[in-house]
């Protein structure tokens, strides 16, 4: 694996063992590699979507059922035009002071806009996907939640997908 | 926030940065630092060689946080 070393270290050291210990099962791990695909287009040409587990969902959608024991295995669109103003979250599992101030801070809506708009981007897909992270069991969210997104992905025709967690 | 839980994964690539949970792009209306991080991953579509690969950002959660203050402070002075 390649890592550069500059930088901050890991605020919570051992999150993987610690939340492993206590819910067993639930960590994946993974021993595949899966190769790098290249870009064949530059940046400024390609189409991007957004992939998240911030559970941040459009006002008056469903609220993903943050309390449920074993997880919510559903996902959601966000139209890539919304503003934070449209979007809304409903989470328990993460500190979201920053979010409810600067929804940028988890889902950085606006910010890829502003990229397209200055020509950086090429443009986004016409959906951001997004699902909650607590989800104990790792085959039942492959199986659905994350094969789900990842046909959507397709369909919407993205070159790039950018994931991140909350 | 979590690279021990990003190796286990193991991405093609990854950017790591050491924040809070709920703060992976940083702190509020910090434009600059939610836009680098963003930019440091479309830059592994070039320069990552082998998967997985993982990039620290050179910054520290103490630094993003100071700044993110000073930047609601200007704004704030700015309004007033």
């Amino acid at each position: 694996m390649a890592s550069s070393e500059t930088g901050g270290a890991q605020l919570r050291p051992g999150l993987w063992e610690t939340v492993n210990e206590r819910y067993p099962g639930s960590m994946i791990t993974k021993s595949e590699i899966v190769p790098l695909a290249r870009l064949d287009k530059p940046l400024s040409e390609a189409r991007v979507a957004f992939v998240s587990s911030s559970g941040v969902q459009p006002k008056g959608t469903l609220p993903f059922d943050v309390t449920h024991p074993v997880g919510d295995y559903t996902f959601r669109r966000v139209p890539s035009g919304s503003s934070p103003d449209d979007l809304e979250i409903h989470q328990l599992k993460y500190p979201t002071d920053g979010a409810l101030r600067d929804l940028n801070v988890i889902f950085p809506i606006t910010r890829l806009q502003e990229l397209v708009a200055e020509g950086t981007l090429g443009g986004l897909t016409d959906n951001f996907y997004t699902f909650i992270g607590y989800n104990m069991d790792p085959g039942l969210f492959e199986s659905t939640v994350a094969e789900d997104i990842a046909a959507a992905v397709e369909e919407e025709a993205a070159d790039i997908v950018l994931a991140a967690p909350a | 926030m979590a690279r021990d839980v990003t190796e286990a994964v193991k991405p093609p690539r990854a950017v790591f940065v050491p924040f809070r949970m709920g703060h992976h792009f940083g702190t509020p209306f910090h434009v600059e630092l939610q836009r680098r991080i963003i930019m440091a991953a479309f830059g592994l579509i070039d320069d990552a060689i082998e998967s997985p690969t993982i990039m620290n950002l050179d910054v520290t959660w103490a630094r993003a946080r100071r700044e993110g203050k000073e930047i609601e402070a200007a704004a704030a002075e700015t309004d007033s």
